[in-house]
């Protein structure tokens, strides 16, 4: 469903990804792992198009994110680690403006909308004003606005932060129960453990290159460490 | 629903919201701002209108002036529009989270461009109309022209509007896509300066004939180039003038030349965005190069102010680092003052120093006024949000071993050194352009110096007593009650500062009144300046002091 070939990124004299290649298929939640700086950002967001590689292919569902980005933008749904929102805007309102951004049809979208404001928790917030919501009520609005157009690939940078325990569990179970519809996702995180208990594979990326990426088990062949993954990737990240 | 009608949804929301939010809104902000808006259209109208009356009473001449003058005020407004859409363009298409976020989502090149280019065109139109109406209004009332006449003038205002607005939308893509990211500035300054000196050299030609329409031109430099049946402005006025006075023909004809010419820049516009905008955008987003980034800017000036204590000099640089380091904040002082140093310089090209000393004494106050104006404005946008804007990192000068006093005042006079520098610099040009007297220069420059201390103190102080530390958009902090109140104390400042010296010397050149009585007005609201200046810095940062010793953090 994603397919990274030799992708490679400069900013200048600095090399952010160096010849990256990578294939996640269908179904399948990859993690995306590296110290600050190791390039995992630059990888999302060429992914989405906002930078252009200085060379490589990227393609999401057999479309190349350069040539058919419109019809790779279709298929696919983007939460940055820190993203924007209308503040002007009601949950509703932009819910419904996404929608259209996506011409979803209008006829069951009021229904769609109440039920996954109830099912998130924003049913009470419905008729605030984006810019007067709290950080974890804005993080569960935009999953909502994400998930809208029911893409079938997901890229997530940072996906818990500044969420409650609560939302934790919420979105950790969102996210496999959407994996297992047949949803290909694709997040970065710092938090180790996140990625233990998620992820189907996972990927280390340092200083732009990937230099681990297999299940847990292939991990820890990899690294010849029998260790959690916090000593897998501190092992790696510190020896690359 | 297609993408468009979301986003045009959208910004229905919006303002439908932005009702909403002004209802909450403390009457005391919202009647201020519209009272104060509401004044300046009304002082707009009156200047308008005598301006209109003094040129009826001069005859021939006047007339000829007259009914040319649209055609320069069109001129004047379209200029303004176009270099407010060049910056306004590039923000809201380059710099946007909004156009970040409409990335990510499968809407087409041609519609988002379309949407940034109106969105781009309306943010730079308010203060097209809102100096057009008062002229058309003032205009409309002298000559006792028709109820239509607004009709008129709204129809080919606003074609006129986007086309101005198409080719600053052009100017950004173009330079975006074809000019280094370091070098964008350098070329609209050198843009802006080339175009300076091509006017300059077609105004100071030689004399070839003596006839009215020449006289004219010397007189009101611009009015040729105005004039000119090629230019857009010249339509727009001879069109709205055709329509009132019933040749609809010819009226007819003009709309539909500027109608069609708008059409056609706004299909360039959607051509170049389509073909030009992603691959900028990208090169835009993926433009940084860290070797070009010095480790420590201004290290010589950080090695010369030793004679500083350290915590003062630590705090001083971060503020001038900071500063140069935000093109949002240094590209809009520049342009500003920019704009008014280029005009000031023009005054000799112009023949103003030439002028009766009563228009030359116009000049030098509303010199001073706009000058002031910059000046207030930027302190209720940069200075009043600085300690705010310190945010969490406020804890480092929190606990730094120096004072709250010390921040502040540090902070009060680097603000206040660069006022001053700038607007006493301004405003000895202009006087100096002018050929104005040792005592209108000295009094310019002292009230662009009380403005300006008056302005930094009064922002400084404010914004630590409204200080708000978790709020990190600057435009939120200034338009809560205490950026209200500081815009409310500092314009209050500058006109009561003004207007006595404006009707003193105002009376001087038209009525006589000079001598001993002349010396006296003079003293006296000297004395009202320095006293109300006294007062507008010391209260507001000895207030502003001792809100942060008491504040819990």
């Amino acid at each position: 469903m994603i397919t990274i070939k030799n992708l490679n990124k400069h900013f200048g004299a600095v090399q952010a990804v160096k010849d990256l290649s990578l294939s996640i298929p269908a179904g399948e939640l990859f993690c995306f792992l590296g110290p600050n700086g190791a390039g995992k950002t630059t990888t999302i967001k060429m992914l989405t198009g906002l930078l252009r590689p200085d060379s490589g292919t990227i393609k999401i569902g057999g479309f190349d994110i350069q040539t058919q980005s419109v019809e790779a933008k279709r298929i696919l749904g983007y939460i940055p680690d820190m993203p924007f929102l209308y503040e002007k805007l009601t949950p509703v309102e932009f819910l419904k403006f996404v929608a259209g951004l996506y011409n979803i049809s209008r006829s069951d979208l009021n229904a769609n909308i109440e039920a996954t404001l109830h099912q998130f928790g924003l049913q009470e917030a419905r008729n605030a004003l984006i810019g007067e919501l709290s950080h974890g009520m804005r993080q569960r609005l935009l999953y909502i606005g994400t998930f809208i157009h029911n893409p079938k690939v997901i890229l997530i940078d940072e996906p818990l932060i500044g969420l409650d325990p609560h939302s934790i569990r919420m979105i950790k179970d969102l996210l496999r129960a959407k994996v297992r519809e047949g949803m290909t996702i694709l997040l970065t995180t710092h938090i180790l453990a996140l990625a233990q208990d998620i992820a189907d594979r996972i990927g280390i990326i340092s200083r732009g290159k990937l230099i681990a990426l297999g299940k847990m088990s292939e991990l820890q062949t990899q690294s010849g460490s029998n260790g959690t993954l916090e000593d897998i990737f501190l092992k790696l990240t510190s020896a690359a | 629903m297609t993408p468009l009608t979301a986003i045009w949804m959208k910004d229905f929301y919006v303002l439908r919201n932005l009702r909403r939010m002004l209802q909450r809104e403390s009457v005391f902000k919202v009647t201020f701002i519209s009272l104060f808006a509401v004044g300046m259209m009304g002082g707009f109208f009156a200047m308008f209108l005598s301006g209109f009356r003094f040129l009826s009473d001069m005859g021939g001449g006047g007339f000829m002036i007259t009914h040319r003058l649209f055609a320069l005020f069109f001129l004047g407004l379209g200029a303004m529009l176009l270099m407010s859409n060049v910056i306004t363009s590039y923000s809201t298409i380059f710099k946007s989270r909004e156009t970040l976020f409409l990335l990510t989502t499968p809407l087409d090149t041609r519609t988002l461009i379309t949407y940034k280019f109106i969105e781009s065109s309306l943010l730079s139109s308010w203060a097209f109309f809102f100096l057009m109406l008062p002229y058309t209004a003032a205009y409309a009332w002298h000559a006792r022209l028709g109820l239509l006449f607004p009709v008129w003038t709204l129809l080919l205002a606003i074609p006129f509007v986007l086309l101005c607005g198409a080719i600053g939308t052009l100017i950004a893509l173009t330079a975006v896509r074809w000019f280094p990211r370091s070098r964008i500035l350098w070329a609209v300054i050198a843009g802006i300066v080339l175009v300076s000196t091509i006017y300059g050299i077609v105004q100071i030609r030689p004399v070839l004939d003596e006839d009215a329409s020449f006289i004219l031109n010397r007189l009101l430099p611009g009015l040729q180039l105005a004039s000119h049946p090629l230019m857009p402005n010249n339509w727009v006025a001879e069109g709205i003038m055709a329509l009132t006075n019933g040749q609809w023909t010819r009226g007819l004809l003009l709309w539909l030349v500027l109608l069609t010419n708008t059409a056609v820049l706004l299909l360039l516009v959607q051509w170049l965005g389509e073909r030009t905008f992603y691959s900028a955008f990208q090169k835009e987003a993926g433009a940084t190069d860290l070797r070009r980034r010095p480790a420590e800017l201004l290290s010589w000036l950080d090695k010369s102010l030793v004679f500083l204590p350290h915590d003062i000099r630590g705090m001083v640089m971060k503020d001038i680092r900071s500063f140069l380091r935000d093109p949002m904040q240094w590209s809009q002082a520049l342009i500003f003052f920019g704009l008014l140093a280029i005009y000031f310089s023009s005054f000799r090209s112009f023949h103003y120093n030439l002028m009766p000393d009563l228009w030359r004494n116009l000049i030098v106050f509303l010199n001073i006024f706009s000058v002031s104006s910059v000046i207030c404005s930027l302190a209720a946008r940069f200075v009043f949000p600085q300690l705010s804007l310190e945010g969490h990192s406020f804890w480092i000068l929190g606990l730094a071993p120096t004072g709250m006093r010390r921040i502040l005042l540090t902070k009060f006079f680097l603000s206040a050194l660069a006022m001053v520098t700038v607007s006493a610099g301004l405003m000895g040009l202009a006087a100096w352009m002018l050929q104005a007297g040792w005592a209108l220069t000295t009094l310019s420059v002292g009230l662009a110096i009380a403005v300006s201390l008056s302005a930094a103190a009064l922002a400084t102080g404010l914004g630590a007593i409204f200080i708000d530390l978790k709020q990190p958009n600057p435009v939120a902090i200034i338009s809560g009650f205490g950026g209200t109140m500081n815009l409310v104390f500092t314009l209050g400042f500058m006109l009561s500062v003004i207007i006595p010296f404006g009707f003193i010397w105002h009376w001087h050149v038209t009525s006589g009144f000079c001598g001993l009585p002349f010396r006296q007005a003079n003293l006296a609201a000297t004395i009202w300046v320095v006293i109300l200046s006294v007062t507008t810095i010391t209260i507001p940062l000895w207030l502003g002091v001792r809100s942060l010793k008491h504040r819990e953090y």
